[in-house]
């Protein structure tokens, strides 16, 4: 991960989704992990894709991609893992990227007003405007571009 | 645990939540069809203790491809039997992991949680899980039916 401004507070991770980038608060952010295998079964949990193993720990995967970039995620490059609160408890959530990931700052402007719930706001920096995403609303985010039930396992 | 295969997906089920391992044509004389179309899962029944057992394809079940079963898992906890396509192997298996909350569907009634083994993430099912009380007294319903009126044509024919 290369940083490109370096303030503690108000810090978003850059990250790419297809050809698109999108912010996500830093503050939300774990790590970043290679892309080990994708292990999957029967289920019938929207976004859902299957499961990793990060630190002794079993990670599902959400592909949002369908959501984002309106398709698949296909091969990817890195796992953002990111936590997902149910009530008080964490939950750590991975996220496949397509690229790398920078950590920035900006400043953050109000999403436009027909802007879909999971984006909320947008992230000015170095001249580009990057929509910033709510992870929970993104990955509780109903769209007939979910993913089916169980997906072909993809080893990488 | 019990490792058995359906297709290319691989389950583990708890030794003694089976009650006894049966080949599908072993099965076949003892069992009656069941042919409810909106209920394509479970396509036969037979009689054990007094009570009717319900066999249900895993492929429908979990909606997997379709796969030619060769094997019955008679559970113990439920009155159902699974079909299959192979047993890989026993495992012993230390932990049982819970199902991530992510998973919010079918599956967390499916499932008892999930099972890391020689580089494989395996689901580790619930037996009860595999029929709702619903669906067993529905399908209850219907096998007591079927048998009053074949016992009835029987009659009739003698």
């Amino acid at each position: 991960m290369s940083v490109t401004t370096a303030s503690p507070s108000g810090s978003f991770v850059l990250l790419q989704v297809g050809k698109r980038r999108f912010a996500l608060s830093a503050r939300d952010v774990a790590e970043l992990a290679p892309p080990v295998r994708l292990h999957t079964f029967p289920h019938d949990s929207p976004l859902v894709v299957g499961v990793i193993v990060r630190r002794g720990r079993i990670v599902p995967v959400y592909d949002v991609a369908p959501i984002l970039i309106g398709r698949a995620s296909g091969t990817h490059r890195f796992y953002l893992i990111a936590s997902r609160f149910f009530g008080r408890v964490a939950e750590p959530s991975a996220i496949p990227l397509h690229g790398e990931c920078e950590l920035a700052t900006g400043e953050v402007f109000s999403a436009a007003s027909d802007a879909p719930p999971y984006i909320t706001g947008t992230l000015v920096a170095s001249g580009e405007r990057i929509p910033v995403l709510d992870l929970e609303a993104l990955v509780t985010y109903q769209t007939v571009a979910q993913s089916p039930a169980s997906a072909p396992e993809t080893p990488s | 645990m019990i490792l058995f295969s359906v297709g290319r997906q691989l389950f583990a089920i708890a030794a003694e939540s089976v009650q006894e391992i049966r080949s599908t044509d072993g099965l076949a004389s003892a069992s009656v069809e069941l042919a409810m179309p909106d209920f394509a899962k479970v396509t036969h029944f037979f009689e054990r203790h007094h009570h009717n057992w319900f066999i249900v394809s895993a492929c429908a079940h979990f909606r997997l491809p379709v796969t030619r079963p060769t094997l019955v898992l008679i559970l113990r906890r439920a009155r159902a039997a699974l079909l299959v396509d192979h047993i890989e192997r026993m495992a012993e298996i230390s932990a049982v992991y819970s199902l991530p909350r992510a998973f919010s569907g079918d599956e967390r009634r499916w499932y008892r949680g999930l099972a890391y083994l020689d580089d494989n993430v395996i689901p580790v099912l619930d037996p009860v899980g595999l029929l709702t009380p619903e669906e067993i007294a529905r399908l209850d319903f219907h096998s007591a039916s079927l048998i009053a009126e074949r016992e009835w044509q029987g009659a009739a024919q003698s």
